[in-house]
C-alpha cells in the first residue's frame, strides 16, 4: 500500500527508448540550421527535451551497504533535467573496459536502467564498482558533501564533449579579495567553488537564525589580525588585512552546505542538530549588499533560486543515515528517497529538515540545492549548439 | 477501510473509470467484489517481487477462498448467476496463471493500486467540488491535514507490520534450509546437487537481505512520517499555550484539549507500536546475521531516533490544563493569596499508561528559585504528591488535579527584603514571579521517563488591596515575555508596545463586561498614556503603566476602578454601548459642540478614581454651547441607585426656571429613555392594597447651576445626589417601601438629633449624611457642612441663624413669622428638596419621637417649619388613612425648590417665588397659603375640604399613578415654587405607634 505514485503513473506513460532521443536530438540539430527563429527553436526543443524528461521518474535505488550517501548524490543528480540533458549527450567510450571505468557512462546506464526498467527501485552496482576504481570506497560512510565533489570532479574530468556545460550547471564564480590595511594593497583572487560552505555559527559561536543569516556571514568582509596577519607586499611587513568575498557568477544549481558541525576540544567532530530554517524560495539580491557582488544587473537578474533537493542526514557525526528530498522537476512534487524508498512528500516534511536544537537523532538538511527559476538563456546547456 | 466500498461510492465519472479498469482485466470484478475483504489484505507488491515463493502460495490461496465463497452461496436465483460467473472466473484463473502466478500477484497489485489513485482523484474531486461552498476554517483544514497524515501514518505502520511478517516468514524458511542443507565442511565443491542447494542458499539470503532493507527503509519511512506530523502537533500545541495565556488574560480563544488529547495519543500509540516492532527486529537479528547485515547498522540508528522522538513527544505531552486560580476570581487566574486556596491540573496528552503501575505526580514550588534578593519561599500546606488519575472513562484522560492547595510563606524567607543597601532593590510583592513544576514519574512498556510541566508564573499576594497591582504584573508578563519561565522578568520589565497592550487592555474590558474597547477609546487612553497620538511602534513603560504617576493613582489603577465600577454596576450600559467611557475633556466637547441641547454622554472620569460622570450640552440663545458635567458617581453612589435612574430622574434647577432634566438624548442622537428605557427600575404602579398607604416616592438626583459660573465644571456642579443615602427609620415601626425603588440599604447614617434646650449643636457631617439638628432658643447655629449634605436647621423665634454653607448644600431654615432671618446663602445653594426624604427637625419642643419619627413617604415632602408652633409636615403615615399627603412644604430659600412633582398641583396659585427674593416676601406669600394648608395639616377627616381646595388627594398613590409628578412631564414643568415655611400652625403630633 504506499507504492508511490511517481511508480504509478510509469505504468501509462509512453516509453522512449534512448535509441529514441537520440534520433531526436539529431533531429533537432539538423532543424536548428533550418529555422532561423531562435524563439521557435527554443520551444521545440523545449517539447522534444520535455518529453524526455519525463522520464525522470522518482525511481529508488537499493542500498549496496552503506551506500545512503552514494544514493541520496546520485538522485539529486539524475533527477535534475539539465543534468541528465548532459548526461545524456557525453560521448560514449570506445572499448568495453573503458565504458566500465568511466563514471558518465556508468551513470547514464544507471538512468536508463532506472527509467526504463520497471521496477520500483535499481541497485547501483556497476556504478559503484566503477567508482570504487576511482578510489570511493564501498561499504564506508561517506560525508556528502566530499562526496558530492568527488563526483563532480570525476565527471567533470571524464566527460568529453559537453563538459563546459556540466561547469555552468554547477560552478560558482567567486572573487577573493584582500585589501591591506594599513596602505592601498590588494589582491584580487577568482576562484570558483562547487558548494558554498556555509557556517550555521558565527566567530562567537552564537548561532545564526536562517540561511539567509548564514549567507550573509558568509560573505560578511573579515579583519585578519593577530596571527593571521598577511604579508604586505607594499608595506614590506605583516599588516591586518581585510579579507571579503564577492560574488560574480551563480550557476543553474547552487549547492549549499551547511556546516553542520564543530570540532570539540576532543578533535572530535560533534553535529549541530540546531534549528536552521531554509526557505522555498531564494533571492539573493535581497541577502547581499552591493558591495558583496561583482556582477552585472543582467547577472543578477537570474539570482532568484528556488529550492531543488535537500540532502539530509540522521544520526550523529560518526554513523548515521543519508536521505534526499527532491522536487521532481517535471511534476513538481516532492519526493523523499530513502534508497530503495521513494514516497512522494510535503513540504510540511521537508521542513522537517530543519533540525532541532533537542533532537539530535532526526534528520537535518545538510546539502541544499537550488534551482534558478528563469536562467539567463532558457536552455544554457543547449546555447551553445546554436 | 475497505477500499473496494470506498470505490463504490464514487461519484459515476470516477466509477466508469473503474469499469474501465476491470473491462479487460483478467481478474473479473466478480471476484473483486466477493473477496473484496481478503484481495485487499494481501500483500501483492510483495508476492510480484520476482524469486518470491509468495505468489504461488497466494494464488492457489485464491483459488481456495473463491471456492469456499462458491459453496456457501445458496440456491437461490440472484446468487444463479453469481454462482456461474464466480466458477467461470476460477476455471478461467487457474487456467491462466496456474504456472505464473507472480504476474497474476503483479495484476492484483496494479489493479488495486490502479483502484487507490481514482479513488484519490474522487476524493480530491469531490472536496473541490463542495469546498467553494462552505469554505472551512483554516484550522479545520489544520486538522484535517493531521487527521490525514495520522491517517496515512496508521496505514504505513501496517504495512511495515506486514512487512516484518514476510521477513519473519523468509527468515525462518531460510533459516530452515540452512540448517538443513548448509554444510560447513568437508565435501563441498564435490556434489553438484550441494552447490546447486547452496547456490539456492544465496538466493535465499539475497532476497532476505533485501526484505530487511525494505523493513527497514519502511521504518524510516516511518519515523520521517510521524516526525512530520509531532511537527504539526507541537505546532497545534504551542498555538493552544499561546490560546491558554490569552484566556488567562481575558483573551478570547479555545482551549479545549480534547482533540490534541485524541492526536498524542494515537500518535504515541503508533510509536510505541513502532518500538515493538523495531524490538522484535532486533531479535530477528539475534538469529540470523551475515556479514553487511543491514540490521546491525540500521537498526540501533534507528532505536536511537525512535527513542529520542518518543520522549520528545511525551515530554511536550504532560502539560498544565488549569493554570493556578483561586475558585472566586475565576477571571484572573494567577493571583494566589496566602492562606487562600486555590487548584491547578496538569494533563498527559498521551493517553497511554499501564494500569498496573501506578504513576505518582508530585508539584514543587518554585523548585530553581531565582537569584533575586529578598525573593519570598514558600512552602505547599496541602499534599504535594497525587496518583495519577486514568478516570474511570478513556475520555477523562489522565489527570493530576491539585486541589484546595494553600500556600505558607517559608519563616525565614524575606531575610533579605528590605535590607536592600545598594544597586537594585528587591522586587516588590506584586512583581515576584513564582512557579509551580509538576513532575510524573512515567512508566509505560518499559519506557521510564521522569516528565515535567510548569504552570506560567503567578503572583501570591498576602492582601486583596495588591489584587489589582498583582493583576497588572501578570498581564504585562503574559503579553510580554517569550519565555514563560522568566521569573527574573520584573527585574528589567520590557516596555509593551501599545498595539499589543491596546488589545491586552479590550480583552479586560471584554471579560469584565463583554465589549472591549474601541478604537477611540483606545486612542484616548493611548494620548493618556503616551501623551501623543500612539504609532504602531509606540510602547509604553511598566513604570509608566503601574506606577503612581503623581496625580495619586497609576494608569492601571484609574483602568481597574473603571473595570471594577462596570463589573459592579455598569456591565449592561457598556455591553449596549451607552457608555461612551473613554473620551477627555476636550473631546467630549467636541463632539458634543454640533449636537442639539440636551444631548448628553456618558463617560468615566479622569480624576476620580472608578467614576463615571455625564455631560450635556446647552446651546443659550446667544454665546458659545455651555457644557455641564455632574460630579462622578462611584461604586458607592450606584449601589444604592442605577445610573440609568439617576439618569432618567437626574433635575437640574435653574433659577427663573422650572427644574427640568437635562439629559435629553444619548450622544450621538438617542432619546433618553430608549436608549436607557430597558434599564430603569420598575416602577411601583397598581397594587393599591399595599401601596395605599404610602405615597409614592424616589431618589432623584438634582443640581442646581450656579448662577455666576455658568461653564460648570463637573466638581463644581452639585447634586444632593447623597441625599438618597437616607433612610429615615421611624422607630420600630419597620416601614417599607412599598414597591418603588427598591431602596437598598444606605450608607450614610441618618443622624437625627433633636436638640435640647440650650443645648447647642454643632456637627460637622461627611457626604451622605443627614442631619438634622433642631436648634434651640436662643443658640445660635453654626453647621459647617460637607457638599452634598442636609442640612435642617429650624431656627428659633428671634434667633438670627447663621449657617454657612457650601455650595450645594441643602438647608432648610424655617424661621419665624415676623423673624427675620439672616441666612447666608452661597450662589447655587440647594434647595431642600430630598427627594421626600428631606426630614427636617421640628423643634426642641417636640418629643424626639416626633423628629426620628417621621417616616420617610413616598414622595412626601417633609418640612419641619421652624416656629415655636412646631410645623409637622407630615403627613402620611398617619395610621395610614385618608390624608396621606400633608401640607406639604417645600422650604425654599434663594433658589428653586429643587423637586416640583412632589407638590400638590394646587399649591400652583401659591405664589412663585423668584429665587434670590427677600425673606420677607417669601414669607408674605406664605401666609396666603396658610388657611389651606392649615386645613390640610391638621385636620385629616377633612379631606374632602381639603381636596377641594388643595386636591391633595387622600389616596394619592392614585393620583401619583395616574399622573406620576416624578416622570418628567410637560405639565410639572410649570410647577410653581411652594414657599416653605410654615407659621402658625399648632404642632402637630406624631406618634411612632400611630405608624403601623
Amino acid at each position: 500500500m504506499g507504492q508511490t505514485s511517481g511508480r504509478q503513473e510509469r505504468n501509462k506513460k509512453p516509453e522512449v527508448a534512448p535509441s529514441e532521443i537520440m534520433e531526436a536530438e539529431i533531429e533537432v540539430q539538423n532543424t536548428k540550421e533550418e529555422t532561423k527563429d531562435v524563439k521557435a527553436k527554443n520551444q521545440k526543443l523545449t517539447s522534444v527535451f520535455g518529453l524526455a524528461d519525463l522520464k525522470n521518474e522518482a525511481i529508488g535505488l537499493y542500498n549496496l551497504g552503506q551506500s545512503c550517501c552514494l544514493n541520496s548524490l546520485l538522485q539529486v543528480f539524475l533527477m535534475n533535467i539539465h543534468f541528465t540533458r548532459i548526461l545524456r549527450r557525453i560521448t560514449v567510450p570506445p572499448s568495453p573496459a573503458q565504458r566500465r571505468n568511466n563514471v558518465p557512462y556508468q551513470m547514464l546506464l544507471l538512468l536508463e536502467k532506472m527509467q526504463c526498467g520497471k521496477c520500483k527501485a535499481v541497485g547501483p552496482t556497476d556504478l559503484a564498482c566503477c567508482l570504487s576504481e576511482h578510489r570511493v570506497e564501498l561499504f564506508v560512510q561517506h560525508d556528502a558533501a566530499q562526496l558530492f565533489l568527488t563526483l563532480w570532479n570525476l565527471l567533470k574530468k571524464q566527460m568529453k564533449k559537453p563538459v563546459e556545460e556540466l561547469s555552468d550547471l554547477y560552478t560558482i564564480c567567486i572573487q577573493e579579495h584582500l585589501a591591506c590595511q594599513k596602505c592601498s594593497f590588494e589582491v584580487k583572487n577568482n576562484s570558483t567553488m562547487l558548494t558554498l560552505p556555509l557556517p550555521v555559527l558565527d566567530a562567537n559561536s552564537h548561532r545564526l537564525k536562517t540561511l539567509e543569516d548564514c549567507l550573509q556571514y558568509f560573505f560578511h568582509p573579515e579583519e585578519l589580525t593577530g596571527q593571521n596577519m598577511c604579508f604586505c607586499q607594499q608595506c614590506g611587513r605583516k599588516t591586518t588585512f581585510l579579507q571579503s568575498m564577492k560574488l560574480v557568477h551563480l550557476p543553474q544549481t547552487l549547492a549549499l552546505h551547511l556546516k553542520r558541525f564543530c570540532f570539540e576540544r576532543s578533535s572530535r567532530t560533534q553535529k549541530l542538530s540546531l534549528h536552521l530554517p531554509f526557505p522555498q524560495e531564494l533571492d539573493l539580491r535581497e541577502i547581499l549588499t552591493e558591495s558583496q557582488c561583482q556582477a552585472d544587473d543582467s547577472e543578477k537578474g537570474t539570482w532568484q533560486f528556488e529550492l531543488f533537493a535537500v540532502v539530509a542526514h540522521s544520526g550523529l557525526s560518526s554513523c548515521g543515515h543519508y536521505c534526499a528530498y527532491i522536487r521532481s522537476l517535471t511534476d513538481c512534487k516532492w519526493y523523499c528517497f530513502n534508497d530503495s524508498e521513494v514516497c512522494q512528500v510535503s513540504w510540511d516534511d521537508v521542513k522537517c529538515t530543519y533540525g532541532h536544537s533537542n533532537l539530535y537523532w532526526r534528520e537535518t538538511a545538510y546539502l541544499l540545492f537550488y534551482m534558478k527559476k528563469h536562467p539567463q538563456q532558457p536552455w544554457p546547456g543547449v546555447s551553445e549548439c546554436l | 477501510m475497505a477500499q473496494w466500498q470506498e470505490v463504490q461510492s464514487l461519484a459515476n465519472t470516477y466509477l466508469e473509470q473503474v469499469h474501465q479498469l476491470y473491462a479487460g482485466s483478467a481478474l473479473p470484478m466478480a471476484v473483486r467484489q466477493s473477496l473484496a475483504a481478503w484481495i485487499e489484505s494481501q500483500n501483492w507488491r510483495q508476492a510480484a517481487e520476482p524469486l518470491c515463493s509468495q505468489a504461488r502460495m497466494l494464488f492457489h490461496s485464491l483459488l481456495v477462498v473463491l471456492g469456499e465463497r462458491l459453496g456457501s452461496l445458496g440456491s437461490d436465483r440472484e446468487d444463479f448467476m453469481l454462482k456461474h460467473n464466480l466458477r467461470k472466473a476460477h476455471r478461467d484463473l487457474q487456467a491462466e496463471f496456474e504456472e505464473k502466478p507472480e504476474t497474476f500477484a503483479n495484476l492484483v497489485a496494479n489493479l488495486l493500486q490502479e483502484e487507490r489513485r481514482i479513488l484519490r482523484l474522487g476524493q480530491a474531486g469531490e472536496q473541490e467540488g463542495s469546498a467553494p461552498a462552505p469554505s472551512p476554517a483554516p484550522e479545520s483544514g489544520r486538522e484535517q491535514q493531521i487527521q490525514q497524515r495520522l491517517g496515512d501514518f496508521h496505514r504505513a505502520l501496517q504495512e511495515a507490520e506486514r512487512a516484518f511478517r514476510h521477513l519473519e516468514d523468509l527468515q525462518d524458511a531460510f533459516d530452515f534450509c540452512f540448517k538443513v542443507h548448509y554444510r560447513p565442511d568437508g565435501e563441498r565443491n564435490s556434489d553438484p546437487e550441494y552447490i546447486q542447494e547452496l547456490k539456492s542458499l544465496q538466493d535465499k539470503l539475497q532476497n532476505l537481505h533485501r526484505q530487511r532493507q525494505e523493513v527497514l527503509a519502511l521504518m524510516q519511512q516511518l519515523l520521517r512520517r510521524s516526525e512530520t506530523l509531532q511537527e504539526l502537533l507541537q505546532q497545534e500545541l504551542g498555538g493552544w499555550r499561546a490560546r491558554q495565556q490569552r484566556q488567562c488574560l481575558g483573551g478570547p480563544g479555545d482551549t479545549n484539549l480534547r482533540p490534541l488529547e485524541t492526536w498524542f495519543t494515537e500518535l504515541g500509540q503508533g510509536l510505541f507500536q513502532l518500538r515493538q516492532l523495531l524490538r522484535a527486529l532486533g531479535e530477528l537479528r539475534q538469529k540470523v546475521t551475515y556479514a553487511r547485515d543491514p540490521l546491525v547498522t540500521e537498526t540501533p540508528l534507528l532505536e536511537q531516533r525512535l527513542q529520542e522522538q518518543l520522549t520528545h513527544l511525551l515530554r511536550s505531552a504532560f502539560v498544565v490544563e488549569q493554570q493556578p486560580s483561586t475558585p472566586n476570581a475565576a477571571k484572573r487566574p494567577l493571583v494566589l493569596r496566602t492562606a487562600g486556596k486555590f487548584s491547578t491540573r496538569a494533563r498527559l496528552l498521551v493517553r497511554l499508561h499501564d494500569r498496573n503501575h501506578r504513576m505518582e505526580a508530585r508539584i514543587h514550588i518554585d523548585r530553581d528559585p531565582p537569584n533575586i534578593r529578598g525573593f519570598r519561599r514558600f512552602n505547599i500546606l496541602t499534599s504535594s504528591s497525587k496518583t495519577l488519575l486514568a478516570g474511570d472513562s478513556p475520555q477523562e484522560g489522565l489527570i493530576c488535579d491539585f486541589q484546595y492547595l494553600t500556600l505558607k510563606e517559608q519563616k525565614d524567607s524575606r531575610a533579605g527584603k528590605g535590607k536592600g543597601g545598594g544597586g537594585e532593590g528587591p522586587l516588590v510583592v506584586t512583581e515576584e514571579l513564582h512557579l509551580i513544576t509538576f513532575t510524573l514519574a512515567y512508566a509505560y512498556c518499559g519506557l521510564e521517563l521522569e516528565l515535567e510541566a510548569t504552570t506560567l508564573p503567578f503572583v501570591i499576594i498576602s492582601n486583596n488591596n495588591q489584587f489589582s497591582s498583582a493583576w497588572a504584573s501578570i498581564l504585562w508578563f503574559n503579553m510580554l515575555s517569550s519565555d514563560p519561565k522568566a521569573q527574573q522578568f520584573f527585574s528589567s520589565p520590557p516596555p509593551a508596545p501599545w498595539p499589543r497592550l491596546a488589545e491586552v487592555l479590550s480583552w479586560q474590558f471584554q471579560s469584565v463586561a463583554e465589549r472591549g474597547l474601541s478604537r477611540d477609546n483606545l486612542l484616548m487612553l493611548a494620548k493618556k498614556l503616551l501623551g501623543s497620538k500612539p504609532s504602531l511602534d509606540s510602547t509604553v513603560a511598566w513604570p509608566k503603566f503601574s506606577k503612581d504617576s503623581g496625580s495619586g493613582f497609576s494608569f492601571w489603577a484609574w483602568l481597574d476602578g473603571i473595570l471594577g465600577l462596570l463589573q459592579e454596576h455598569l456591565k449592561q450600559l457598556w455591553k449596549k454601548g451607552l457608555i461612551l467611557g473613554f473620551v477627555s475633556h476636550k473631546q467630549k466637547e467636541k463632539l458634543l459642540k454640533c449636537k442639539r441641547s440636551g444631548t448628553f454622554l456618558l463617560r468615566f472620569s479622569e480624576t476620580v478614581l472608578g467614576g463615571v460622570t455625564f455631560t450635556w450640552v446647552e446651546h443659550p440663545e446667544t454665546g458659545p454651547p455651555i457644557f455641564h458635567a455632574v460630579e462622578p458617581y462611584t461604586a458607592s453612589e450606584l449601589v444604592s441607585l442605577a445610573l440609568p435612574d439617576i439618569i432618567r430622574d437626574y433635575h437640574m434647577s435653574m433659577e427663573e426656571k422650572n427644574p427640568e432634566n437635562p439629559l435629553k438624548f444619548l450622544y450621538p442622537n438617542i432619546a433618553r429613555d430608549e436608549a436607557f428605557g430597558p434599564f430603569y427600575s420598575q416602577r411601583m404602579e397598581g397594587n393599591l392594597s399595599d401601596s395605599q398607604k404610602y405615597l409614592n416616592r424616589r431618589l432623584i438626583r438634582v443640581s442646581s447651576r450656579p448662577p455666576n459660573r455658568r461653564q460648570t465644571e463637573e466638581e463644581l456642579v452639585v447634586a444632593t445626589q447623597d441625599l438618597q443615602m437616607l433612610q429615615l427609620q421611624p422607630r420600630g415601626q419597620g416601614t417599607q417601601q412599598p414597591g418603588g425603588l427598591p431602596l437598598p440599604q444606605p450608607l450614610g447614617t441618618l443622624q437625627v438629633t433633636p436638640g435640647n434646650l440650650g443645648t447647642p449643636q454643632g456637627v460637622t457631617m461627611s457626604p451622605g449624611i443627614l442631619q438634622v439638628t433642631p436648634g434651640n432658643v436662643g443658640t445660635p447655629q453654626m453647621m459647617p457642612t460637607s457638599p452634598g449634605t442636609l442640612q435642617v436647621t429650624p431656627g428659633n423665634v428671634g434667633t438670627p441663624q447663621g449657617v454657612t454653607r457650601t455650595p450645594g448644600t441643602l438647608q432648610v431654615t424655617p424661621g419665624n413669622v415676623g423673624t427675620p432671618q439672616g441666612v447666608t446663602m452661597t450662589p447655587g445653594t440647594l434647595q431642600p428638596r430630598g427627594l421626600g426624604m428631606l426630614q427636617p427637625q421640628p423643634q426642641s419642643l417636640e418629643p424626639p419621637q416626633v423628629a426620628s419619627g417621621v417616616p420617610n413617604f413616598q414622595g412626601t415632602l417633609q418640612v419641619a417649619p421652624g416656629a415655636v408652633g412646631t410645623v409637622q409636615v407630615l403627613p402620611g403615615g398617619l395610621r395610614g388613612d385618608s390624608g396621606t399627603l400633608l401640607g406639604t412644604v417645600a422650604v425654599s430659600s434663594g433658589t428653586l425648590p429643587a423637586e416640583q412633582g412632589t407638590l400638590p398641583a394646587e399649591l400652583r396659585d401659591l405664589e412663585l417665588l423668584p429665587g434670590g427674593r427677600d425673606m420677607q416676601e417669601l414669607l408674605q406669600s406664605l401666609q396666603e397659603l396658610e388657611p389651606g394648608l392649615e386645613a390640610a395639616g391638621l385636620m385629616p377627616d377633612v379631606v374632602p375640604t381639603l381636596e377641594e381646595s388643595f386636591q391633595l388627594s387622600p389616596g394619592s398613590a392614585a393620583l401619583l399613578d395616574q399622573h406620576d409628578p416624578f416622570l418628567p412631564q410637560p405639565e410639572d414643568s410649570v410647577l410653581p415654587i411652594v414657599p416653605s415655611l410654615f407659621t402658625d400652625f399648632p404642632p402637630l403630633h406624631i406618634d411612632p405607634s400611630d405608624f403601623q
